[in-house]
């Protein structure tokens, strides 16, 4: 028996086996060292057709191309903001656990619970930003918008969850981030190739979703409450160097993903109303794109704002200073969570903290055991109504289950099916598909055929008994876990109740800090206007840079000379110097004089000599061009900007009174107003500062100013005071011509010579200057060889040559050396020409594409290059604060809700917004209803948008464009087409992917998202029609022409159609005439042919719609703690109805009748005679006998009158009318008198029967009387016998 | 709640033009004040009043409040539409006054304008047509507007003061700009010019024609001034002459100078000689000036860099005018935008003039206008 089950050995065909032996094989045979097909058999490949070489030529190309993608600026600042990972799954399935993993991994630091983003140094170039990501579509939403990296956690024990195909989708429409899937849970497979093939399954089912050959992780196991080490430190070694491509939204916002928040509103004014609006600053990383102060920002569940003031902070994690080592030292991994309660040691604006973390820090690892005493102690609720509670969730979710039975026609769509935990109460939304369950049981199947065949296992009961169990233990263990997390929810409530508190304490600090600050700034700008300190501090250092930059670098020298201490010293000493000394061209001379005077006077110390020699060079090239006369400037102006100035040099005199009080600098002080006019005189010559003449002066609506210069008279009057030099610029004319005021004088040679280099006689610059580069050239490509004919051709090619190589052949035989030195440069020169011809033929095949790549890299290069020099005051006023920079964003009139339910689980964005994307106005898009949403979307049915940054409901009306352009309402979206859709709400740039939900509150069944599509178009105005038809009636009909009513209500309305085509709606086609006096709004029409006074006329036209003007942002984050995820706006009609039981009111035309059908009654065949004659014998009708002869004797004959006898006739007709008449009447009276006759014999004989009644009732009583009487009498005479 | 952006105020009519014209693209109101309110003829002018229906025509949704006097205007701006539009200027100013502010609006429409301007295309106050059609529009090819439909088309010439000139302006649409870097002005190679005559002999042009190259052969060469006299109704109704001259350097920048003749009755008679004379020394100073922009272009070019992608743009100008100082300071103001303006002194080499660099990063905008197919 054994031997007959045994198989029999099959040869391998294929496989690695195979193939090594099939190349022995050809070795064998002396071909397999010609692996080369082409060179094993070249005729085979050789040219065969021009045409499909050149065809194949162009695939090859075109597929080449495709692979481009459109080259883009490489913005990425040097120092990048930490990367966002997005840790994304359904709950319990191991998020926080991962989460606390990889800090672990990276920082050798462990957080116990972990509450918002936590940032974390990664690496020497990279740092991370790890958030968590629950279930709450809103908080889905959100985080999609600002990941870099999403971190998918699957539960391979269970399979996909609808929230991860959701989260999928979310991310494909807002740009699509790296998405890394991490498999967990693992641990719970006993069977190895279960194992197997689920992780196989679940691999191509994300791979479908995402990309083929995403990287899917798989965590094997827990041990002791986390994943194994060496698994951590390799998705950690992904994670670290995961590249990334650009995505178009989150590169042209700038974002910043918040990680702290402060209540900074004056705690008087809460006292007073609690429900005031806050003013609140929130902190983190800004990302993406440069953010200006001023701009508008919306935060995603709040609403709009404007920044009122943002300014950096030092990083509170920075990347490591040098990387020189390979590797991070313990020092430099650090981790920086605030919401946490993690940081170490912060720094802001406003106040230091220091954290002393360690007494939490070092919990110990709490066993099983006490982890469930600890759940029950922490336990405030009874358990009966924990169970009451989870009854509740099992009973309002067992009604869905049943409705999805049903199958979606064969989509590759997920079921949604409900699961429970039991233990738990928790709800799981498994995502089936239906191509998997069923080779899935083959597979089964396939496993027990194997395992019988091997003998080793028994039978597919012990397995699924074993799966049972394991996910019995699943349960408990997760059990266990939600008790904890339960218990650690409970201790962030405590945390939350401490922050507001913690807040509102530190805010005196907080202020009191800041005045110190500002103090500070004051005594550094020594004694500058009061007002607008801040920015005058900020304009002097970057004036101070500028300086320092145009005076060849006076720095430099500093450093040079005295020490890096002194320099420093200097340096902030200098710094509002600087500032006013290169504010004008004057300023330094007038400083200049009065440093003169001063080293005159007194011994300097050596820094005021260093100035002095940086003001010198300062001086120097102003002077010059002082010298020069420049370009006159428009006099109005200057005589504005003369008063700044003037002012600017007072303050600057007094600055440098008080730095050199001891350098007897009062004496310049004696004649300010003269040297003020002096400086003015050479302001109007040299150079202004133009920075601060432009920035410095801003001037908006100065009406305040107005206000109290002007005077009142008498109370009721105002003196109108002559308005100043600014006020006249205000109204004077408005021209972008730029006059000449001081023109020169253009017939002077001197005059003329200034701008003879502007011309291309003039003298050019020597790296453009043709001569010069000729003599370049001739230098390189003088001599050369010929390298075919081996001819030396010379530069200087004259009569001579001949007579100098004589001479160089006499040379060569005298000296050898000279010769060997000429054959060096003579190579030398070969070799660079060579370069240069590689150089240029390697360039020379540049493609269009290379070009525009190069031009791409070259601008990037000047972004980073432009600013790179300068500090980052300055440097943020130019290019706004660029991303990476730790920032600090103040916000005004926050709704108090966003401070009281502050929830530090839920992501807080900042998402700045471009230009007008602040506005309102009708927006356009492409839509598409989810495929798996199960139902369609109706016309007018609020709807939430996640577009941009934003999430709002608004009343979409969906619409098709026709062939013409139009675009026709359409009353629900299509099923499986795309449609447009147009809806009133924020202004989003075109081409911003954007989805739909119908609603974001609770859990709903099935799939949520219910479309996805692109904004087309932007405007203020819409045009989406809906078709009209007019009818009307014939009520006079000539030959074409007919008069029709009924359509229009006045001869005004039937002149705007005059022209319209109408119809009838038996399709004679038709045209309106002209309208009719009577009656009112009738008109004459043409039409192709007659028409019936029954026919229809109709007119199609097209009633332009008018779209709701409703935009609601969802305000999520306002909802109180715990119920985040259960807003809920604007319900539908459908929703309305249902809530308040309004039944629709169906149209009575529409509804069904009981359908009567009448009898038909068909009339007899008549089948004409020559018909029938014609028929063929058996086709003859034959059931009709037919009608017999009627002998002759027995037809009777016509009878014709003679005109008297008609006479007579007719009399006797009527007389036998009047006759039979008469009978008839007689014949009624008869029977009447009958009737009557009757009747009364009838009495009659009732009366007789009464009276006979009557009479033998008599009879019988006087018989009866007898009869008695006899009775007693013969009883009587009986005894009477007797006596 | 998507708010409108809170408004800007400003007071008094000057760079009412600006204003509007940064609201419009920055979407962001804006209120002026105290027009001419001291004025013995208070409120807007006819050709402004002209210019605010201009950008009603181009502009879709958007909302203009004049109070009774003309005094306060509040603009919200809608989104440009453009379009086939026709407009009549008014003829207290040229046609150089509405096109400047065209130029900035027209790269950013929802249709690509093209519109036909009826008024004075030469005069005195403002740029005239031709200097525009020969320095603003190879100044915004250098941003990459540019195809067959981009083209400014002299019809008609008219003269103030009564006007009857025509121009045909088309311009294409762009979702984005390029950012530019114009740091090297070059060398001038070639000077061009236009003598126009309408209304007086065509000998007048030939006159100025001589006079200018007087001046100007001295320096360059390559020069050539056509003459151009427009008769019957392409000659407007007013008579007058002028010149303008152009000088275009290697690396592509446009250098102007313009002078036209006084209207009619007002003022003296302009000899054609002096007037010729005159303008070749305007363009003189202008060369002076230098820079790789024209003088009246400057805040043009500021504009466009302004709203650039997210690059560095760098321009070198000449001298800044008043009117690009104040520009400066209303982008700021719109865009939050400041430039990094360097000084650049110009030692020993004669060429002209003090020059300034002026670098920013542009704010990304796109036009939002345009519709995506």
């Amino acid at each position: 028996m054994e031997a007959k089950d045994q198989k029999k050995h099959r040869k391998k065909n294929s496989g690695p086996k195979a193939a090594k032996k099939k190349k022995r094989h050809l070795q064998d045979l002396q071909l397999g060292d010609e692996e080369d097909a082409r060179k094993r058999n070249p005729k085979a490949f050789a040219v065969q057709s021009a045409v499909r070489m050149a065809r194949s030529f162009h695939r090859t190309q075109d597929l080449k191309t495709k692979k481009h993608h459109i080259p883009v600026v490489d913005r990425t600042p040097l120092e990048p903001p930490p990367i966002v990972v997005v840790v994304m799954g359904p709950p319990k399935v191991g998020k926080s656990t991962l989460i606390q993993c990889l800090i672990r991994n990276f920082t050798r630091q462990k957080l116990t619970e972990i509450r918002g983003p936590v940032t974390i140094v990664s690496g020497k170039k990279r740092r991370l930003t790890i958030i968590e990501c629950g279930c709450d579509i809103n908080m889905m939403i959100d985080l999609a918008k600002v990941a870099d990296l999403v971190l998918m956690l699957i539960d391979a024990s269970f399979g996909f969850e609808m929230e991860t195909f959701e989260f999928l989708n979310i991310c494909q429409v807002h740009g699509f981030p790296k998405i890394m899937g991490v498999l967990t849970h693992l641990d719970s497979f006993k069977h190895n190739k279960q194992l197997k093939k689920t992780k196989k399954r679940l691999k191509h089912r994300f791979w479908t979703e995402v990309y083929p050959g995403a990287k899917l992780f798989y965590l094997s196991g827990m041990v002791h409450g986390e994943y194994q080490n060496q698994e951590i430190h390799n998705l950690g070694r992904f994670i670290t160097v995961m590249k990334f491509r650009p995505l178009t939204w989150q590169t042209s916002h700038p974002y910043i993903l918040a990680d702290r928040m402060e209540d900074l509103t004056n705690p008087e004014d809460i006292r007073t109303n609690i429900k005031c609006d806050r003013k609140v600053s929130l902190y983190g990383y800004l990302r993406g794109a440069h953010l200006k102060n001023k701009s508008q920002i919306h935060m995603p569940g709040v609403g709009d704002f404007a920044v009122s003031d943002i300014s950096f902070l030092p990083d509170p994690c920075a990347l490591p200073e040098q990387q020189k080592k390979r590797c991070l030292n313990e020092k430099e991994k650090l981790v920086y969570a605030p919401l946490s309660g993690v940081g170490g040691v912060l720094y802001d604006k406003d106040a230091v903290y220091v954290d002393l973390g360690g007494s939490h820090g070092f919990q110990d690892e709490v066993g099983p055991t006490h982890e469930l005493v600890q759940s029950l102690i922490s336990t405030h609720s009874t358990i009966d109504a924990k169970m009451a509670s989870s009854r509740v969730t099992l009973f309002s979710d067992s009604k869905p289950l049943g409705s999805e039975d049903i199958d979606n026609q064969g989509l590759m769509m997920p079921k949604e099916e409900k699961q429970m935990d039991l233990k738990t109460g928790r709800m799981r939304r498994k995502a089936i598909f239906g191509d998997e369950d069923e080779p899935g049981d083959s597979d089964d199947e396939e496993d027990d055929e194997m395992s019988e065949d091997d003998g080793l296992e028994n039978g597919s009961s012990d397995e699924e008994a074993e799966e049972e169990e394991n996910a019995e233990m699943t349960d408990q263990y997760m059990a266990i876990k939600g008790v904890k997390r339960r218990k650690l929810e409970e201790l962030e409530e405590d945390g939350e109740m401490d922050l507001p508190a913690f807040a509102d304490s530190d805010d005196d600090l907080e202020r009191s800090s800041a005045e110190e600050g500002e103090a500070e700034e004051a005594d550094e700008s020594s004694e500058e206007e009061d007002c607008t300190a801040g920015e005058k501090g900020i304009s002097g250092s970057k004036a101070a840079g500028e300086g320092s930059k145009a005076g060849l670098s006076p720095a430099n020298c500093q450093s040079d000379r005295v020490n890096l201490e002194k320099s420093l010293l200097m340096k902030k000493a200098a710094l509002p110097t600087f500032d006013s000394g290169h504010c004008t061209a004057e300023e330094v001379f007038a400083s200049e004089d009065e440093s003169e005077e001063s080293s005159s006077l007194s011994a300097e110390e050596e820094d005021s000599e260093n100035e002095e020699a940086i003001r010198k060079k300062l001086s120097k090239p102003s002077r010059v061009s002082s010298g020069q006369k420049l370009g006159p400037r428009n006099l109005i102006d200057e005589t504005s900007d003369i008063e700044n100035l003037l002012k600017e040099e007072e303050d600057y005199k007094e600055e440098n009174n008080d730095s050199k009080e001891t350098s007897g600098a009062l004496k310049w002080k004696e004649d300010l107003s003269r040297k003020a006019a002096e400086a003015f005189l050479r302001q109007q010559q040299a150079a202004p500062n133009l920075r601060t003449l432009i920035y410095g002066t801003v001037t908006e609506d100065n009406e305040e100013e107005d206000g109290d210069t002007r005077e009142e008279l008498g109370g009721l009057f105002r003196v109108n005071q002559p308005d100043r030099e600014c006020k006249h610029k205000a109204d004077s004319l408005d021209c972008s011509r730029f006059l000449v005021e001081a023109p020169h004088d253009w017939d002077l040679e001197e005059v003329m010579n200034s701008i003879r280099d502007c011309f291309v006689t003039g003298k050019w610059e020597d790296d453009k200057d043709a001569a010069k580069v000729l003599a370049e050239d001739e230098e390189l490509y003088g001599d050369f060889e010929d390298l075919e004919t081996g001819d030396v051709h010379k530069g200087k090619s004259g009569p001579n040559t001949q007579n100098e190589d004589i001479e160089k052949e006499v040379k060569e035989e005298i000296d050898p050396d000279e010769e060997e030195s000429a054959k060096k440069k003579h190579l030398d020169k070969k070799r660079k020409l060579k370069e240069m011809f590689d150089a240029e033929y390697d360039e020379g095949e540049s493609t269009y594409f290379d070009d525009l790549k190069g031009e791409m890299q070259k601008q990037a290069q000047l972004n980073r290059a432009e600013f790179e020099d300068q500090d980052d005051e300055a440097r943020v006023q130019y290019e706004g604060f660029r991303p990476g920079m730790y920032v600090r964003v103040e916000i005004e009139n926050v709704p108090c809700e966003f401070v009281q339910n502050f929830d530090p689980h839920y992501p807080i964005i900042l998402g700045g917004l471009g230009n007008s994307e602040g506005n309102v106005g009708y927006v356009q898009m492409r839509l598409k209803k989810h495929r798996w949403y199960k139902k369609i979307l109706k016309s007018r049915d609020p709807i939430i948008f996640s577009v941009g940054w934003r999430r709002f409901q608004t009343i979409p009306l969906y619409y098709i464009e026709d062939h013409n352009g139009r675009q026709r309402l359409l009353k629900y979206t299509p099923q499986h087409m795309h449609s447009g859709a147009a809806f009133w709400g924020p202004i989003t740039p075109q081409g911003t992917g954007f989805l739909a939900i119908q609603s974001v509150s609770g859990i709903m069944p099935d799939f949520r998202i219910a479309a996805t599509g692109v904004v087309l178009d932007l405007d203020k105005s819409i045009k989406i029609v809906k078709k009209l038809k007019l009818t009307g009636f014939p009520y006079k009909i000539f030959k074409n022409t007919s008069f029709i009513k009924g359509m229009f209500n006045s001869a005004l309305e039937v002149a705007k159609f005059e022209g319209a085509v109408i119809r009838t709606v038996s399709g004679i086609r038709g045209q309106i005439k002209k309208a009719l006096r009577a009656p009112e709004g009738a008109f004459r029409a043409s039409f192709e042919d007659k028409l019936l006074m029954s026919d229809i006329v109709f007119m199609r036209t097209w009633y332009p719609v008018s779209i709701p003007a409703f935009y609601n942002p969802v305000t999520s984050l306002l909802k109180a703690v715990g119920e985040k995820d259960t807003w809920s706006g604007m319900r539908t009609t459908g929703q309305l109805r249902l809530a308040h039981g309004v039944r629709l009111k169906a149209n009575k035309d529409s509804l069904y009748k009981p359908i009567l059908r009448q009898k038909k009654h068909f009339n007899s065949l008549h089948i004409p005679k020559a018909l029938q004659k014609a028929l063929p014998f058996k086709n003859k009708p034959k059931t009709q006998a037919k009608a017999g002869k009627v002998p002759k004797d027995r037809r009777r004959p016509a009878v014709i009158r003679e005109p008297h006898e008609r006479k007579i006739l007719a009399l006797l007709d009527a007389l036998s009318t009047v006759h039979s008449q008469k009978m008839k009447k007689a014949k009624e009276q008869r029977h009447l008198h009958n009737k009557e006759h009757f009747r009364a014999k009838q009495k009659e004989e009732e009366e007789k029967l009464k009276r006979q009644k009557d009479l033998r009732k008599k009879l019988f009583q006087i018989q009866g009387q007898k009869e008695r009487r006899n009775q007693k009498s013969s009883l009587k005479g009986a005894e009477g016998q007797l006596q | 709640m998507a708010t409108q952006a809170h408004s800007l105020s400003y007071a008094g009519c000057n760079f009412l033009r600006q204003r509007l014209v940064l609201s419009t693209l920055s979407g962001r109101p804006v209120k002026i004040r105290k027009i001419r309110a001291r004025d013995d003829n208070p409120g807007l002018r006819d050709f402004e009043a002209s210019f605010i229906r201009l950008l009603d025509k181009i502009t879709n949704g958007s909302r203009i409040e004049i109070n009774q006097t003309g005094t306060t205007l509040y603009y919200q701006p809608g989104l440009l539409y453009g379009g086939s539009v026709e407009h009549d200027c008014s003829v207290l100013r040229g046609i150089g006054y509405y096109l400047e502010s065209l130029l900035c609006l027209a790269p950013f429409m929802k249709h690509p304008l093209k519109i036909v301007l009826r008024g004075v295309t030469n005069d005195q106050v403002d740029p005239s047509v031709d200097v525009l059609k020969a320095t603003a529009l190879p100044l915004l090819k250098q941003f990459g507007i540019d195809g067959e439909s981009f083209e400014l088309k002299i019809v008609r010439r008219g003269m103030p003061p009564g006007g009857g000139g025509e121009v045909v302006f088309s311009c294409p649409v762009r979702k984005v700009l390029k950012p530019i870097q114009l740091t090297d002005p070059g060398k001038i190679k070639r000077i061009r010019g236009m003598a126009y005559s309408v209304r007086v002999s065509p000998q007048m042009a030939n006159r100025i024609v001589d006079s200018a190259r007087s001046i100007l052969n001295k320096f360059l060469p390559d020069i050539y001034i056509y003459t151009d006299h427009m008769k019957g109704v392409n000659s407007g109704k007013s008579p007058g002459f002028g010149l303008s001259l152009v000088a275009e350097t290697t690396s592509g920048t446009f250098l102007s100078a313009e002078l036209a003749s006084n209207p009619q009755g007002q003022g003296a008679a302009v000899l054609p000689e002096d007037l010729g004379r005159n303008c070749a020394r305007l363009l003189l100073e202008e060369i002076y000036r230098g820079g790789c922009v024209d003088s009246t272009n400057q805040s043009l070019a500021l504009l466009l860099m302004t709203l650039g992608q997210q690059d560095v743009s760098k321009v070198l100008l000449g001298p800044l005018s008043p009117y690009t100082i104040e520009f400066l300071r209303h982008l700021k103001s719109f865009f939050q935008i400041m430039f990094k303006i360097e000084t650049k002194p110009c030692g020993e080499e004669l060429k002209g003039g003090d020059k300034v660099l002026m670098t920013c990063v542009g704010i990304g905008f796109s036009n939002l206008s345009k519709t995506l197919k």
